[in-house]
C-alpha cells in the first residue's frame, strides 16, 4: 500500500511538469512578465531569489535549500513514469505555476505603501484556485502514512513546505491589509484557516519525525527501508549510529531544520517548542533507562540493603558519565542542528530539557550519601565523588551560561555531600576499631583479625583512591569547620599534637596516624589478655610489624604516613622486642649466674645442679610454650631468634665450660647437662613456629 | 547552682520561644483572606515558615548536642530524621508538579499567541524573533483552531491521574470537537496524553504523593509526660517539627500537582499547643477547598491553577460558541477573556521560579541537617 505512494507521487508530478510548460504557455500574462518561464523549470528557482531579495535573510537561505534538495527528484523520474500510469490529466493549472503567480504577486504587495495598497490593491483571481491547490496538497499529505513520510522524496517534502512557506507569508502580508469584516474577510478567513491546518500538519510531522528513532528497531529498520527505496538511504541509517546524534539521519534532520524553521515563521514556535521539548523529553527517558539508571525514590534508597544500594551505584556512574560526555552534547547537537537559525532558542530548549534530569541524576547522590553509613560504602562514595568532579568540566562546557551557574552548584553540593559522608566513614572506622571488644585474645600471638581488616582496607583506599581521599579531606572538612556546627574533629590540631615534630601532614595523613594511633591503643588493651607478658610482645611485635609492613608495602599509603613515622614506628616495636627478652630470656639466664655457686672458692655442687636443673626446666617450658606462638613474619622471626641465640649461647656455652667440669662425666652429667649448646641453638630455630611439643616427639 | 539554674531558664525559655515563634508565624500564615489561601504567595510563605523554623529547631539541637545523644531523644531525632527524608520525594514530585505547571503555561502561551495581541505573549523560549511571530489583527477561524487545539492539550495536561479516560472524553466532547474533521487530531490527542503522563523525572511510576504522606506522619505522636522530662523538654520541639513538617508537606501535594495526589491523611494535634490552633483551622480550609464542587477533580488546589483551569475553560467554551465571521460583540468578548487569562498565566510565571527555588532550599536544607545528624551521630559513637 505505502509502496505505491512514491510512484505516484512522482509520476503526477512529472505529469504536472509537462503541464507547467503547457499553461506557462498559455499563460499570456506570464508569458509577457516573465520570459524566462518557458525555460526549464529551474527558472523558477533563478526568479524566487531575485523576489526574495527584499526579503529578510533567513528566507533567503531557506529557499536556496529547497532549491538544492528540488534537483534530485529529476533522476526519480522514469521510476515513476513506470510504475504509475494513471495520470490525472485534466489539472490545467498546477500547485507550481500557481505559486509562481503567487510569488510575483506577494512581491508587488510587499513593496507599495499600505495606503497604496488599501486605496487600490487587487486580489487576483487566481489565489482561489492558488489556495485550492495548496488544500489539495495539504490534504494529500496529511493522508500519508506518518512512517512512510519520514523517508519520503524530498522533492515533496520540499514543495510542501513551499507551499506553507508561500500560505503563511500570503497571510501575514494579506491579514495586514485587509481585515476580516473587509469585503475580502471570507478570503482572508479562509487563508488563515488553511495556514492554520498547514501549521498543524507540520506540528504532526515534525513529531512523528522526531518520534521516529524510537520506532525503528533493528529488525524494522530493513522494512522501512524497503518502503521507500531511496538510495543511500541504508548507508545512512548506517552511519547514524556511528553519530553522536542517535537515530536520526541527515535527511531526516534536514526535514525537522526546515520544518522548524517554517513553524516559527509561520508564527507556530510555542507549538514547534511544545512538541520537540515533550518529545525530546521522553526520548531522553528512555535512554537513561536503557543505560540501566531506574528512578529511585530516595526514600526507597533509605530503605535498601547494602549490597542492593551497591548494586544501583554502578550503573549511575555509568549513566552520569554518559549523560556528562556523551548525550548531553549529543542533545544539544540535535537542538542546534535543528534550530539551526535559532541558537537562543535552542540554547533555552535544551537548557529545560536537560536540567530536570540531569538534577534528577544528582538527586540520587544526595539519596545515598544521607543513607545508613557503613565502612564498606566508603569506596562506592569514592567513586561516585570522582564521577561528579570530574563531569564537572563537560557539564560546564555543554550548558548555556546561566543553566551552567546552577548546575554547577548542584554538583558541587552533591559532590560535598557525598566527600562529607565519605569523611565520616572514613572516620567510623574508627567506631568499628573501637568497638571491637572480642576477650578472647588470638592463640599463639599472632596478628589480630582487628590488625589485618584495618591494614587491609586502609591499603586498599590508599592504593585505589589515596589523592581522592588527600582531596576530600582538603575540600569537605574545611566546609565543615568553617560552618562550624558540626565537625567529627579537628583534624590539622589533631595530627599537631600527634607529631609535633613531624613536617605538615595532610589532613589526610592526619587521619591516617589517628587511625594507626587508636589501633595501636585498642591492641594494646588486647595484650593485656595475655597472661604472659612474653606473649603480649610477641602479640605486639606480630601487629606491629604486620601494620609497618602493609605500610611500607604500598608505595601510596607510606607517602601518606611518612619516613619519620615509620622510623618512630620501628623504634616503638624495639621496645617490645626489648621487653620480651628481659622477660623471658633474662629470667632464663638468672639460672647461669655465680650467684652461690662459689662459697671460700670452691663451687658447690648441689647448687650447680640445681642450676643446671632449674635451666633444663626453664628452657624445656620456654620451648614447649613458645615453639606454638606464631610469628607470622619471616623475618621477624629469625630476628627474635638471632637475637635469643646472642644473648642464650654464649652465656649457656661459657657457664658449661666453666662448670660443667664439676659434675661427675657420665650418668651426673647425662642427668644435669641435658642440652648442648647446638642443641640450644636448634631448639631456639623451632620458636614461633606454631607447633607445640616438638622437643618431646625428639627426644624420643 | 545560681549558674546551673540559670542554664536551666535560658532553656526553658529557648524551648518556649520556640513554641510561640512557630504559632506565630502558623497565625499569620492562617489570617490569610479566603481568596489568597493557597495562592503561590502564600505557597511561598509556608515555605518560609518552614524553612525559619527548621533553622531555629536546628539551633535547639544545636544548644543541646549532650541530651540529643542519650536515650530516648536520639530514638526521637532518629525519627525525625526518617520524616524528613521522606519529605525529600515530595520536594522532588513537587518540582516535577511545577514543571508541569510550566507546560502549561506553554500551552496557554499558544492560546494568546492565537488569540491575544503581541503583547500579550511573552515567549518563555526567550526567542528574539519572537515580535513577528504573532500578528495583531482581527480573530478567524484558523487562530481559533490552534487556540482551542491547545485547550484541549491543556484540558487533558490538567486532569489529574487518577481520572478514568470517561472524563477525558467528556472534556473533548465539551470542546466541540465535530468541526475539526482532520483524523489526525484523534490521533494526535492520543499520544499527547501519553506525552503528558511522563513528565516525572523524580518518582517512579508506583510513588504515591497520598502514601508518602502517610509514612511522613506515621507514628507521630504526642510525647508522653515522662519522655518530655526525661529529655528535659526537647521532646516537645521534635513533635512540634514533625508536625510542621507533615502540615507543610500536606498543603503542597494539595497545592500543586503531583503523583497520587490524596489529602486524606490523618492529621490530629492535640489543641493544647499554641500552634495547633492555625494548623488546624488551616488544615480544614483547605480540605473544605478540595471539597468544592468545581475542584474536587483539579489537579493542584493552587488558586492560579484554578483560575487558569477556569479561564480556559470559559475561553474554551466561547470558542466552541463562536459563528464566522465573528460579531464585533463576541470578539470583544473573546478578547476580554484572553486578556484575564494572560493575566493569570503572568502571576503563575513570575510566582513559580521562586517557588521552584524555595522547594529546592527545603530539599537541601533537609539533607543538610539529616547529614549534620548523620555526622554528630557518628561523632558520638566515638567518643
Amino acid at each position: 500500500m505505502e509502496k505505491n505512494h512514491q510512484p505516484e507521487k512522482s509520476s503526477s508530478f512529472n505529469e504536472g511538469d509537462d503541464d507547467e510548460k503547457n499553461s506557462c504557455a498559455d499563460n499570456t500574462l506570464q508569458a509577457a512578465e516573465s520570459p524566462k518561464c518557458s525555460n526549464e523549470e529551474k527558472s523558477a528557482a533563478v526568479e524566487i531569489t531575485e523576489v526574495e531579495m527584499e526579503k529578510p535573510e533567513e528566507m533567503k537561505t531557506g529557499k536556496t535549500e529547497i532549491e538544492e534538495i528540488e534537483k534530485p527528484e529529476e533522476k526519480e523520474k522514469e521510476g515513476g513514469e513506470l510504475g504509475e500510469p494513471t495520470p490525472p490529466p485534466e489539472i490545467k493549472y498546477t500547485l507550481e505555476t500557481a505559486s509562481e503567480d503567487i510569488e510575483r504577486f506577494l512581491s508587488n504587495l510587499s513593496t507599495p505603501t499600505e495606503e497604496e495598497v488599501e486605496a487600490g490593491l487587487e486580489i487576483p483571481e487566481f489565489i482561489e484556485k492558488y489556495l485550492d491547490l495548496v488544500e489539495e496538497k495539504i490534504t494529500k499529505h496529511e493522508s500519508l502514512d506518518t512512517k512512510v513520510k519520514g523517508c519520503q522524496l524530498p522533492e515533496d517534502d520540499a514543495s510542501f513546505l513551499k507551499a506553507v512557506d508561500q500560505i503563511s507569508k500570503m497571510y501575514k502580508n494579506l491579514s495586514a491589509v485587509f481585515k476580516l469584516d473587509s469585503n475580502q474577510g471570507p478570503l482572508i478567513n479562509r487563508i488563515g484557516r488553511i495556514q492554520q491546518g498547514a501549521m498543524s500538519n507540520l506540528e504532526d510531522e515534525f513529531r512523528s519525525l522526531l518520534e521516529e528513532p524510537r520506532f525503528v528497531e533493528p529488525e524494522q529498520k530493513q522494512e522501512v527501508a524497503d518502503q521507500c527505496p531511496i538510495p543511500g538511504q541504508d548507508q545512512s541509517a548506517e552511519s547514524n549510529e556511528e553519530s553522536n546524534l542517535p537515530g536520526h539521519s541527515q535527511e531526516v534532520l534536514a526535514n525537522l531544520n526546515k520544518i522548524a524553521k517554517e513553524m516559527i515563521s509561520g508564527g507556530h514556535e510555542s507549538e514547534c517548542c511544545e512538541v520537540y521539548m515533550i518529545t525530546r523529553r521522553n526520548v531522553m527517558e528512555e535512554t537513561l533507562n536503557k543505560l540501566g539508571f531506574e528512578k529511585i525514590s530516595i526514600d526507597e534508597v533509605q530503605k535498601m540493603q547494602l549490597e542492593a544500594l551497591e548494586r544501583e551505584i554502578p550503573p549511575w556512574i555509568k549513566a552520569f558519565k554518559q549523560c556528562a560526555n556523551v548525550y548531553f552534547s549529543a542533545e544539544r547537537k540535535l537542538a542546534e542542528t535543528i534550530f539551526s537559525d535559532y541558537p537562543s532558542l535552542s540554547g533555552s530548549l535544551f537548557s529545560n530539557l536537560t536540567r530536570g534530569m540531569f538534577i534528577q541524576l544528582l538527586n540520587f547522590a544526595e539519596a545515598v550519601a544521607i543513607s545508613k553509613r557503613s565502612t564498606e560504602k566508603l569506596f562506592k562514595f569514592l567513586d561516585m565523588y570522582e564521577t561528579l568532579r570530574d563531569s564537572l568540566s563537560a557539564i560546564e562546557s555543554v550548558f548555556p551560561e546561566e543553566c551552567a551557574k546552577e548546575l554547577r552548584a548542584e554538583t558541587t553540593t552533591a559532590r560535598s555531600r557525598i566527600g562529607e559522608t565519605a569523611i565520616c566513614i572514613f572516620c567510623d572506622l574508627e567506631n568499628s576499631i573501637k568497638s571491637d571488644t572480642g576477650k578472647t585474645p588470638v592463640p599463639g600471638g599472632a596478628v589480630h583479625p582487628l590488625t589485618r581488616y584495618t591494614m587491609n582496607y586502609l591499603k586498599y583506599a590508599c592504593d585505589e583512591y589515596k589523592d581522592t581521599l588527600e582531596q576530600v579531606f582538603k575540600e569537605h572538612s574545611k566546609i565543615e569547620r568553617a560552618d562550624s556546627t558540626s565537625r567529627p574533629r579537628n583534624y590539622e590540631g589533631d595530627s599537631e599534637n600527634y607529631n609535633n615534630d613531624e613536617e605538615n601532614h595532610s589532613p589526610f595523613s592526619g587521619q591516617l596516624m589517628r587511625i594507626m594511633d587508636l589501633l595501636d591503643s585498642i591492641l594494646e588493651t588486647k595484650s593485656k589478655l595475655y597472661k604472659d607478658v612474653s606473649l603480649s610482645c610477641i602479640f605486639m611485635m606480630n601487629n606491629g610489624r604486620y601494620m609497618l609492613q602493609k605500610i611500607k608495602g604500598s608505595a601510596e599509603i607510606h607517602q601518606a604516613m611518612g619516613d619519620t613515622w615509620c622510623r618512630k614506628r620501628s623504634s616503638y616495636l624495639r621496645n617490645y622486642h626489648r621487653n620480651y627478652q628481659r622477660e623471658t630470656w633474662t629470667k632464663l639466664l638468672g639460672c647461669l649466674s655465680n650467684e652461690g655457686l662459689n662459697v671460700n672458692g670452691k663451687v658447690v655442687k648441689p647448687v650447680l645442679k640445681e642450676k643446671f636443673k632449674s635451666f633444663n626446666a626453664m628452657f624445656d617450658e620456654i620451648h614447649k610454650t613458645q615453639s606454638s606462638w606464631v610469628v607470622y613474619d619471616k623475618q621477624l622471626q629469625s630476628e627474635l631468634r638471632v637475637s635469643i641465640s646472642a644473648v642464650v649461647i654464649p652465656a649457656y656455652r661459657s657457664f658449661l665450660g666453666r662448670f660443667s667440669g664439676y659434675l661427675d662425666s657420665g650418668r651426673q652429667t647425662e642427668k644435669y647437662i641435658k642440652f648442648q649448646p647446638d642443641d640450644i641453638e636448634t631448639y631456639i630455630d623451632e620458636l614461633f613456629d606454631g607447633n607445640p611439643a616438638s622437643m618431646a616427639r625428639r627426644k624420643t | 547552682m545560681e549558674s546551673s539554674n540559670d542554664g536551666l531558664a535560658s532553656h526553658e525559655v529557648e524551648l518556649e520561644s520556640f513554641q510561640r515563634q512557630v504559632a506565630d508565624r502558623f497565625h499569620h500564615l492562617a489570617s490569610v483572606p479566603s481568596d489568597e489561601l493557597l495562592s503561590l504567595p502564600w505557597v511561598r510563605k509556608l515555605l518560609d515558615v518552614f524553612l525559619c523554623c527548621q533553622e531555629e529547631f536546628r539551633i535547639i539541637l544545636f544548644n543541646n548536642k549532650a541530651q540529643v545523644m542519650k536515650p530516648p531523644m536520639d530514638r526521637l531525632i532518629a525519627d525525625f530524621y526518617e520524616r524528613t527524608v521522606k519529605a525529600l520525594d515530595v520536594c522532588n514530585a513537587i518540582r516535577d508538579g511545577i514543571e508541569q505547571i510550566r507546560q502549561w503555561l506553554k500551552l496557554l502561551e499558544i492560546v494568546l499567541c492565537a488569540l491575544g495581541d503581541s503583547n500579550v505573549t511573552n515567549n518563555t523560549y526567550n526567542n528574539n524573533n519572537n515580535n513577528n511571530n504573532c500578528y495583531q489583527r482581527t480573530l478567524g477561524e484558523g487562530q481559533f483552531r490552534r487556540a482551542k487545539k491547545a485547550l484541549i492539550d491543556l484540558a487533558i495536561g490538567m486532569l489529574d491521574e487518577k481520572d478514568s479516560s470517561q472524563s477525558l472524553a467528556h472534556r473533548n466532547r465539551s470542546f466541540g470537537r465535530n468541526n475539526n474533521s482532520s483524523s489526525h487530531s484523534k490521533d494526535h490527542h492520543h499520544r499527547s496524553l501519553g506525552h503528558f503522563r511522563s513528565l516525572s523525572w523524580s518518582v517512579s511510576r508506583s510513588w504515591s504523593a497520598a502514601r508518602q504522606l502517610q509514612a511522613i506522619g506515621n507514628n507521630l505522636a504526642v510525647p508522653r509526660g515522662n519522655e518530655v522530662v526525661v529529655t528535659n523538654g526537647l521532646a516537645m520541639p521534635v513533635y512540634t517539627m514533625g508536625c510542621v513538617l507533615m502540615f507543610v508537606m500536606w498543603a503542597l501535594v494539595a497545592a500543586i500537582p503531583c503523583q497520587d495526589r490524596g489529602l486524606q491523611v490523618h492529621f490530629y494535634v492535640p489543641r493544647q499547643f499554641s500552634w495547633a490552633t492555625p494548623i488546624l483551622s488551616l488544615h480544614e480550609r483547605i480540605m473544605e477547598e478540595s471539597k468544592k464542587r468545581d475542584r474536587k477533580n483539579a489537579c493542584g488546589l493552587l488558586r492560579e491553577i484554578y483560575q487558569m483551569e477556569k479561564c480556559s475553560r470559559l475561553l474554551g467554551e466561547l470558542a466552541d460558541s463562536v459563528q464566522f465571521p465573528l460579531s464585533e460583540e463576541k470578539e470583544r468578548e473573546v478578547r476580554q477573556r484572553v486578556k484575564e487569562l494572560g493575566q493569570v498565566c503572568n502571576a503563575m510565571k513570575e510566582g513559580l521560579e521562586p517557588l521552584e527555588r524555595q522547594v529546592r532550599e527545603v530539599f537541601h536544607r533537609i539533607v543538610h541537617s539529616r547529614t549534620e545528624g548523620l555526622n554528630s551521630l557518628g561523632r558520638h559513637n566515638s567518643e
